[in-house]
Order: C-alpha cells, then sequence, then structure tokens
C-alpha cells in the first residue's frame, strides 16, 4: 500500500514537474533561511545558559535617583563586595569582577591577552572547568595566572603550561605571574570572553590599592549566587540598610539637589539581574531592561517566511487537487475510506517536505560559513544541538507538514464521490481561502520591505549625519605598548610632525566610536557648583584637540602651551555651559575636591561624542599632563587618505616593532558602533528579498492554474473581440488586487512598529509616507510582472488553439 | 435474494418544487440475474445504479442489501459492504492514469488489505484470463477503448463481487468491442455473478435476462 503511494507520488509529482520543482525550490529556501536564521536566534538565546548555577548567578545593579531622574549602574565601589556579603544574609557566594587588555610576555613572545581579575568564587558560581594544574581554585593565590587551553597553545605551544612564569606589564613594571591552571577554552555562547584570569587584588594600583577602601570609587560590576532559600526579590528588600549605611554622603547630596526618592521612599536601591539576562542588557544605556527584541524579531523572520512558504504549497496543492479530481473519485468507488485517501495525500506532501528541508539543510550548511561572516556571529548548528533542540525542531517540522500538507489532504479527501468523479468541484467560495493567504503572505513581504527601507535610511543617516567634528581624515589609534605611554607619544608626534600628509596630532583619554581595539568608556563626574550638584562626562585630553578633530570653538580659547596655567583649565561643550547656567560661561570657576579652583577658558560647539541614540550630553576637556592618554588622534590631508593611513602605521611598527597596529579612520569607528543596526538591517533585508520572492514565486504558480483555467473563457472573449490588453487587465486585475488590499493592512502596521523602533533614537528620521508607498509600489510592480509572464502569452494565444482543447 | 429496492424516492429542490430523479421504485434481485435497465437520457438509469451501488444515497424508501438495510448504515458499514460486494464499471473506464494495467487491478485488494503474495496470484490470474498479461506495465493512455474497459472489468472483477454495475460499459466503444465486452458479460454471469448493467442499446440489452424500463425516474415496465 505504501508503495502503492510512494509510486503513484512520484509519477504525480513528475508529471507537474513545473510545481514540484516550484515547490522544492520555494520550500528548500525557506527552510534554508529558517535554519540559518533559528540557529542564529537560538544561539543568541542560548547565552550563558551552560553555567551550572545559572538560575540563582546575578548581576548587582543600583538605581539611584538623582535631581533629573533615576540612574543605573552596574559599577561598585571595591569594599562593596565583601561588605554585602558580610552584612547581607543570602549570599552564597559572590565575586568582583573587572576587565582588560595588558600585555603579557614569555620570553621573546609579547601578547596582548583579554584578561579577567576576579575573586576565588568566580570558578564556584561559574562553570569554567579547570582541565590542567589547579583543580581546587585556580585563583587562590595571589600572583598566579589560570590560562584557557588555546591562550596556553598560543603562549607555549605544545611545552606544559602549569607552573611556567610569565610577565605582565603593570604600574609601569614588569610582574611576574606563575600558570596555576588551564581551564577549558570559554563556549561560544558565553558573555564572559577572556584568554587568562587573575586574583582581583592582582589589578592595578590605580585601580585597585589606591580604591581599596573607597566607597565612592565605582569601577567594577560584581555577581553573586544566591543561597537556594533566599530569593531575589527578598535580597533587594534586605539591602535597603546596607545602602543607607554604606551610601549616605551620596543620598545627602543627591537629597539636597532635590532628587525625588523611587516608590519605595528610597534614594538608592540595589537589584539583582538574573545572569541568563545579561546578553540581552546594556547598562551603558542607563537601564536595566531586558531587551530580547533582536534574536525574537529574527525567529518571527524566520517563522515568517517559513508560512509564505507553506502558504505557496498550500495553495498550489489545492488548485493541483482539482485536476486530480476522477482519481479521488475512483479511488472512492474502490474502497478507499477518507482516512486512506488524507494519508495518501498527506504523504505526498511529507515526500515534498522531507525534500525540501534536505535540500534546506544541505544549502544552509553550504551557506554557513558566508552567514557567519555576514553576521558576524560564531553561531553553529554543532553549538545549539541538544536533544531539546533536536525534538522541538523535529516536532515544528511535522507541524508544519500536517498543516500545509494536511490541509489540502483534508479537503481533498472529503469530497463527494460522485461529483468528484464527474471532475467537478462545488464553488462556492472556494477562492477565500487561498485569497486570505495571499493577501496574508503580501502583507507580510510590504511588512518587511517597508522596515528594511526604514532601517536603511536610518542606518544611513546616522552615518552620514554631521556628528559635529571632522570624522573622515581623522585616525585614532589605541597607544597599547610596554613603554610609557607619554613618551611614546611624545616619538609618536616627533616621527610624524613635518611628514607630507599629516596635519596635526594630539591625544585623549578616550577614542570616539568603537576602535579596532574594540573597547570602549565612559567617565561620568559629579561635583558642587554654587550649591548643586553638577555632572559631566570627561576627557583628558592632549593640546591641539578641538582643532584636530575640528571641533569648533564657539567661545575662549583652546588650551595652549603658552599658558603654563591651563593644567587647571577646562574647555568644556555648549550642553556643560548650560549646565552651569551662567551668563558667561568662561567666568565659571569651580572647586574640585574641596581645594583646586578650576577655570572655564572655552567652549566648544555641541557634538556627537556618543552614539545617536543619545541627546548630546555635558563635557568637560581636562589637560592634566600626567594622566595617561590612551589613544593618539592624528588628521591627515584630505587627499591620499589611505597613503597618509600607511605611514602612520610605517612609524608606528619602527616606534613598536612588537605590537599590532590597530588605528584606524573614525568614520570606520562610527561604523563599527552601528554594528547592532547593521545586522538588523541585513537580516530584514534579506528576509524581505525572500519573502518577496517566495510570495512572488506562489502567485506565479497560481497565476499559471488560474490561466490554465481559463483558456476557454479567453479564447471565448477573444473570439467575440476582447483585445490582448483587455484580456491582460482581467487576469491580472484579480491578483493585483490582493497586493493593494495586502498593501492597504500592512502599512498602518508597518507605520506603527517603525515609529516605535526609531523612538530608540534621539537622532531619527522622520518618516514619510513614501517610505510605505515605496514598499507598497515595490511589492506591486513586482507582482506585476511575475503574472505578466502568464497572462501576456494566455491573452496572446490563437483563440482556436485554446477553443478546441474542449 | 441479493437486493432489494422498496418505494425509493431521490429528488432534488428546485426554486422550491421537487424534481424527481427516481420517482417509487421498486425492484427485487435475485443472485445470478442478469439486469439491463433501459430509457432516455435523463431517465434516471445512472441514479439508479449509484443508489443500488451505494455511492449516492435517496431520501425516502428502503433498500436491503442482503438483508441488511442499507438505508440506516453508517457511512462506514456501507462503504465496507460495497467495496466487499460490489464492481463498478464505468463508461469512460475512469482507470487511475498514474498507475499501469497492473497497479489498476490491483488497486481494490490494496483497499481491501489483501496480503502481497495473494494479491500477486489474484492479479496474475485476472491478467491471464483476460489475456492481457503483455501489457501489465503500460499506461492507461497506451491502451485502446476496449482494452481500457477490459481493465475496468477485470478491476471490477479482482475482489469477487457478488454484483457488478456496469454504467454504459460500451458507450464508448466501436461495435466490435463493444459485442465482445457484453460476450464477456455474458460469460460472467453464467459463472455466478450477479449483473446490473445500464444502456441504450436494444441489442446489448439483449444479453441480460430482464430489462427495467425507465421513464423520467419511474419505471413504466417490467
Amino acid at each position: 500500500m505504501i508503495l502503492n503511494y510512494f509510486k503513484i507520488a512520484l509519477r504525480n509529482l513528475w508529471k507537474d514537474r513545473t510545481f514540484t520543482f516550484l515547490n522544492v525550490i520555494g520550500l528548500s529556501t525557506a527552510f534554508c533561511a529558517a535554519f540559518l536564521l533559528g540557529m542564529f536566534a537560538i544561539f543568541g538565546l542560548s547565552f550563558d545558559k551552560f553555567h551550572k548555577n545559572i538560575g540563582s548567578i546575578y548581576e548587582i545593579y543600583t538605581s539611584s535617583q538623582t535631581a533629573k531622574g533615576t540612574e543605573i549602574s552596574n559599577a561598585n565601589p571595591i569594599p562593596f563586595a565583601e561588605a554585602l556579603r558580610e552584612e547581607v544574609p543570602g549570599v552564597k557566594k559572590i565575586t568582583r569582577v573587572a576587565n582588560g587588555g595588558p600585555l603579557v610576555s614569555f620570553g621573546e613572545k609579547t601578547l596582548k591577552l583579554d584578561i579577567l581579575w576576579a575573586d576565588p568564587d568566580f570558578f564556584d558560581i561559574f562553570s569554567f572547568p579547570v582541565v590542567g594544574g589547579s583543580k581546587i581554585n585556580p585563583l587562590q593565590n595571589k600572583s598566579s595566572i589560570a590560562i584557557t587551553r588555546k591562550t596556553a597553545q598560543k603562549i607555549f605551544g605544545e611545552m606544559n603550561a602549569v607552573g611556567q612564569t610569565v610577565t605582565m606589564r603593570r604600574d609601569n613594571e614588569d610582574v611576574p605571574f606563575v600558570v596555576s591552571a588551564v581551564i577549558e577554552d570559554i563556549p561560544e555562547a558565553s558573555s564572559f570572553q577572556f584568554d587568562a584570569i587573575l586574583n582581583f587584588t592582582d589589578l592595578p594600583a590605580s585601580f585597585y590599592a589606591t580604591n581599596k577602601d573607597r566607597w565612592d570609587a565605582h569601577n567594577h560590576p560584581v555577581y553573586l549566587q544566591l543561597d537556594a532559600e533566599t530569593s531575589a526579590a527578598k535580597f533587594e528588600k534586605a539591602t535597603t540598610a546596607f545602602s543607607n549605611l554604606h551610601f549616605a554622603d551620596d543620598i545627602a547630596t543627591t537629597k539636597r539637589d532635590g532628587a525625588k526618592p523611587n516608590s519605595d521612599g528610597e534614594y538608592r536601591q540595589i537589584h539583582l539581574l538574573p545572569f541568563e539576562d545579561i546578553s540581552f542588557t546594556d547598562f551603558n544605556s542607563n537601564s536595566s531592561k531586558v531587551n530580547k527584541t533582536l534574536p525574537y524579531l529574527i525567529l518571527g523572520i524566520a517563522f515568517l517566511i517559513l508560512f509564505i512558504a507553506s502558504v505557496n504549497f498550500i495553495n498550489m496543492s489545492i488548485a493541483k487537487g482539482s485536476q486530480r479530481l476522477r482519481e479521488i473519485g475512483m479511488r472512492k468507488t474502490l474502497g478507499a475510506s477518507k482516512g486512506q485517501l488524507f494519508f495518501q495525500f498527506w504523504g505526498e506532501s511529507i515526500f515534498v517536505f522531507s525534500i525540501s528541508v534536505l535540500f534546506g539543510g544541505l544549502l544552509a550548511l553550504l551557506l554557513l560559513d558566508k552567514f557567519q561572516t555576514l553576521f558576524e556571529t560564531k553561531a553553529s548548528f554543532a553549538l545549539i544541538a541538544s536533544p531539546d533542540i533536536v525534538l522541538w525542531l523535529l516536532l515544528s517540522l511535522l507541524l508544519i507538514t500536517l498543516i500545509a500538507g494536511g490541509y489540502p489532504a483534508l479537503l481533498m479527501s472529503k469530497l463527494d464521490t460522485l461529483l468528484a468523479l464527474k471532475g467537478k468541484l462545488q464553488h462556492t467560495g472556494k477562492n477565500n481561502v487561498r485569497d486570505v493567504l495571499m493577501v496574508v503572505q503580501f502583507c507580510i513581504a510590504i511588512l518587511l520591505i517597508s522596515g528594511t527601507l526604514v532601517l536603511w535610511s536610518q542606518l544611513d543617516f546616522m552615518r552620514t549625519k554631521d556628528l559635529g567634528f571632522n570624522k573622515e581624515q581623522v585616525i585614532t589609534l589605541p597607544l597599547n605598548t610596554k613603554k610609557d605611554r607619554a613618551q611614546l607619544l611624545q616619538l609618536l608626534r616627533n616621527a610624524l610632525e613635518g611628514k607630507p600628509g599629516i596635519i596635526s596630532v594630539t591625544a585623549a583619554d578616550n577614542n570616539l566610536g568603537l576602535g579596532k581595539d574594540g573597547r570602549s568608556s565612559t567617565t561620568v563626574m559629579g561635583f558642587d557648583y554654587k550649591g548643586r550638584e553638577v555632572r559631566t562626562n570627561l576627557l583628558n585630553v592632549d593640546y591641539d584637540y578641538p582643532k584636530t578633530l575640528d571641533i569648533e570653538l564657539v567661545q575662549g580659547r583652546a588650551f595652549d602651551k603658552q599658558y603654563a596655567s591651563d593644567s587647571l583649565s577646562i574647555v568644556i561643550n555648549e550642553a556643560m555651559a548650560k549646565e552651569f547656567g551662567e551668563k558667561d560661561p568662561l567666568s565659571v570657576r569651580f572647586l574640585l575636591n574641596d581645594s583646586i579652583q578650576y577655570s572655564v577658558i572655552g567652549v566648544v560647539k555641541d557634538y556627537n561624542f556618543q552614539g545617536l541614540n543619545k541627546t548630546i550630553e555635558p563635557i568637560s576637556y581636562f589637560m592634566n599632563p600626567s594622566s595617561p592618554k590612551y589613544y593618539a588622534y592624528i588628521k591627515v590631508a584630505p587627499n591620499n587618505l589611505s597613503q597618509s593611513y600607511d605611514r602612520v602605521k610605517e612609524v608606528w611598527n619602527t616606534l613598536e616593532p612588537d605590537t599590532e597596529f590597530l588605528g584606524s579612520f573614525l568614520d570606520e569607528n562610527i561604523d563599527r558602533t552601528l554594528k547592532d543596526e547593521r545586522k538588523m538591517t541585513t537580516m530584514i533585508s534579506a528576509g524581505s528579498i525572500l519573502a518577496i520572492i517566495l510570495s512572488c514565486i506562489g502567485l506565479f504558480a497560481i497565476s499559471l492554474l488560474v490561466v490554465n483555467q481559463k483558456r476557454k473563457e479567453i479564447g471565448i472573449r477573444k473570439v467575440v473581440g476582447a483585445s490582448t490588453s483587455t484580456i491582460t487587465v482581467l487576469l491580472s486585475k484579480q491578483f493585483l488586487k490582493l497586493v493593494v488590499f495586502a498593501f492597504l493592512i500592512a502599512t498602518p502596521l508597518s507605520w506603527y512598529l517603525t515609529t516605535q523602533w526609531l523612538q530608540n533614537y534621539a537622532y531619527h528620521i522622520d518618516l514619510s509616507i513614501w517610505i510605505f508607498l515605496a514598499a507598497g509600489g515595490i511589492a506591486f510592480v513586482i507582482a506585476l510582472a511575475t503574472i505578466s509572464v502568464r497572462t501576456i502569452q494566455a491573452a496572446l494565444q490563437n483563440p482556436v488553439d485554446s477553443l478546441k482543447t474542449e | 435474494m441479493l437486493l432489494e429496492l422498496n418505494h425509493i424516492f431521490k429528488w432534488v429542490s428546485q426554486g422550491g418544487s421537487r424534481v424527481f430523479l427516481l420517482k417509487d421504485i421498486n425492484l427485487q434481485v435475485e443472485e445470478g440475474e442478469f439486469i439491463s435497465i433501459m430509457g432516455p437520457s435523463g431517465s434516471g438509469k445512472s441514479t439508479l445504479l449509484n443508489v443500488i451501488g451505494m455511492l449516492d444515497g435517496f431520501q425516502e424508501g428502503e433498500y436491503n442489501f442482503l438483508d441488511e438495510s442499507v438505508h440506516s448504515m453508517k457511512e462506514k458499514n456501507r462503504s465496507q459492504l460495497y467495496k466487499e460486494y460490489i464492481g463498478f464499471v464505468f463508461q469512460a473506464y475512469h482507470l487511475i492514469d498514474e498507475l499501469t494495467v497492473y497497479e489498476n487491478i490491483e488497486t481494490p485488494l490494496l483497499y481491501k488489505n489483501v496480503k502481497s503474495a495473494e494479491r500477486k496470484a489474484l492479479v496474475a490470474d485476472m491478467l491471464d484470463r483476460f489475456n492481457i498479461v503483455g501489457k501489465k506495465d503500460l499506461f492507461p493512455s497506451q491502451l485502446s477503448g476496449g482494452q481500457q474497459q477490459l481493465v475496468g472489468i477485470a478491476r471490477a472483477l479482482i475482489a469477487k463481487p457478488k454484483l457488478i454495475l456496469a454504467d454504459e460499459p460500451t458507450g464508448n466503444l466501436n461495435s466490435k468491442q463493444s459485442e465482445e465486452i457484453m460476450q464477456l458479460f455474458k460469460e460472467l454471469n453464467q459463472e455466478g455473478v450477479t449483473i446490473i448493467q445500464a444502456t441504450h442499446s436494444e441489442l446489448n440489452a439483449a444479453y441480460g435476462s430482464r430489462t427495467i424500463h425507465l421513464l423520467d425516474g419511474g419505471r413504466n415496465n417490467i
């Protein structure tokens, strides 16, 4: 019986090669896309799930009330963790964590490693298995270092790493560290990514020792594991006394400035963020919101694409079914039951789906590499393949075939025997389902196209917006060195100045955008000015900073070597001037650390030193010669940019032959900060292209069938005098109506969704109706082109041929 | 008694009034009979055959088949019954285009869940008997009309039915083929198979043992 079904399925599929081909192509592409997108989304959602204690691990963050509203921060003072453990019950394990990228040497080799500093509890809280050396706890001793397998291979090759000594540059001296353990390589789906891990007390003095007992220097995140019997909410509640005791000064200041307490009447509240949500939270944006939009959006797109392809399959199967009526009728008179017929047709669907899943899977495997590069992801099928996921995958595949294949099968098995034998189909409302499904298809396509257009415009806007500084001509260069930074900077300056194409050189302790070193930081300082607290971003700059970056001075002057007192001067931006609230900002004098008086000497025009999702905040430039400058800024002539870049690289390589040159133009840095937006845009673009192609495959197939069914009608109309164009219009109209209908449904929805998304950006494009009209227009034109292939052909045919078929 | 129809009425409503397709039909058929139903187009021959074959229902009356009352039977049991005892032969042959001659003949056995080995033997017998062994791997489109109808009859017989219902079995055939088919029916009848055929042709009707004349849904002659 099954063999018989299989045979007839094969013969039927072969007989309708065109449709089988269209179906398999459409479904394979859809499955391929769904596999890749689904994998990407699941990978994103599986982050940090490998920790055995995942349910009880939390990151601490604090919400503090200020005069301007609530501020969220995950940075804590050095004594915080230990005090919390001792004073608030419920802490099972707790660890401070800091990260950095110092240079590590072994013999002749010098490497820049991503390093984590943490307390010994780290290895009890998180699951990073030790594979060699001290199994108990690699962080037990000061001056020991635990490295990953990969790093061990990189530094020591085949040598046994445990017991070896490496040196690390710290506080301008080389400090020896003994390798105490080798740990398993960090899983790709981990929020912590590091090459080596050290004891927290081994941090540089400027980070650790000087702040050891200070409660006002917040510089690292803290993670803890709660006791089994303590709930997060209970723990949070229990910390209020702790906050009020240790942060009494902060609370007093903020009260004085007019901050309102939160709903519990507190000014400062410690919260716990479940560790599994860490990868979806961005504390830099002053929010503890868990944002899983991207993975779910992508899962959604995967689902929509599968939906479109399945609709094609359903529509084609139903339409094709009308050509198999006699077979159905005959089988029924020969004694086939409804169930048997259902299984026969469903079996054929499963057959087509299986082939498509197979092709789609193969295609996805082939495209995996390209996909990984395009979306800068490490996601792969091996990483997410767990029994659970595989089971879910099989279940959903079965469900899709059951719905997409089962629905047409059900319709066909229910047909009346006699009517089927006579080849007649009940005509009442038979196209409603098809039309609704096609409208939904085109809704999805139009939604995705307009989404793509909006994302494109916003991305383009952010890339090309005048940020208030020169991003095309300025190279920034992270000063990674084992030497003294100030000295290196001077050498660099000497070597570059006067060279052709180099206009000026300066430095600062922070980068603009995201450099090749992938580091970004924000330093915010608050101080009292005329009895209230003023907050500003901090930047330690070298001479010529505004000049090099073409930041316009609107008042006063920039730092100048002729004025010796400039180390006590600051240059501020317009937002900061507003913050001071003085008529003449140049008259502002204020005290820092209760003793040193600073004065404002200049005001620069506001510029976007942070992402475009934020409004321009106050910023102040300090010019303290002794504070380290981590980044050099080099302005080059507008012509021959790449030649100038090579020149800078050459100079760097002679000065620092051991460390990699990581210079990049500012516009590249800005682009790098838009990585998420770009990723999202690429995904949605790919999704919308697929959606429209698949919808059109479906449309094409249906137009083929409808034209075939109407051959006689077309013939008769031509005989009585209809022209080719009227017939084309007649045939196309019913489909184009659906597209127009879809446009009317999709546009308001799309308008709403894109408006919501644009709210994330302080600077964004204004939505115009043209974007949506364009999306509708694109869908319309493509749909028209698709059906025209067949309709024009049919309209051109000699009516005698079509009438002869009857 | 093979089957018995008592006061069968079948109608459709058209604009509020009833149009009768079958009107007060009474018929008793004994095993081994060969009945011809005659009448002009639209007189209800096919409808009557479909009712007897249980493919179609009726509004009023009683239908007993082998002492079981078909009119009160569930769809599933009815299908079981006709699968077991009735074979159909159609004017347009109604072979399944995608199946070969062999597979077409085999299909009813599949739906009766007959074992593979037994199926093979039965189909081989049938091919042999109808002299179409050489054509077993051809598709219907490769056969002449007469040959197709031969396959149709072979398929109707394969499940060893007690009753064969033939709806104008020779309507699409020329006179020579037609005669061969009718001869075949006669032989089958002599072997004990009950046959009811609908036909236009007096000549074909003459092969039967009894003729029923239908006019506008009612019997006017026995």
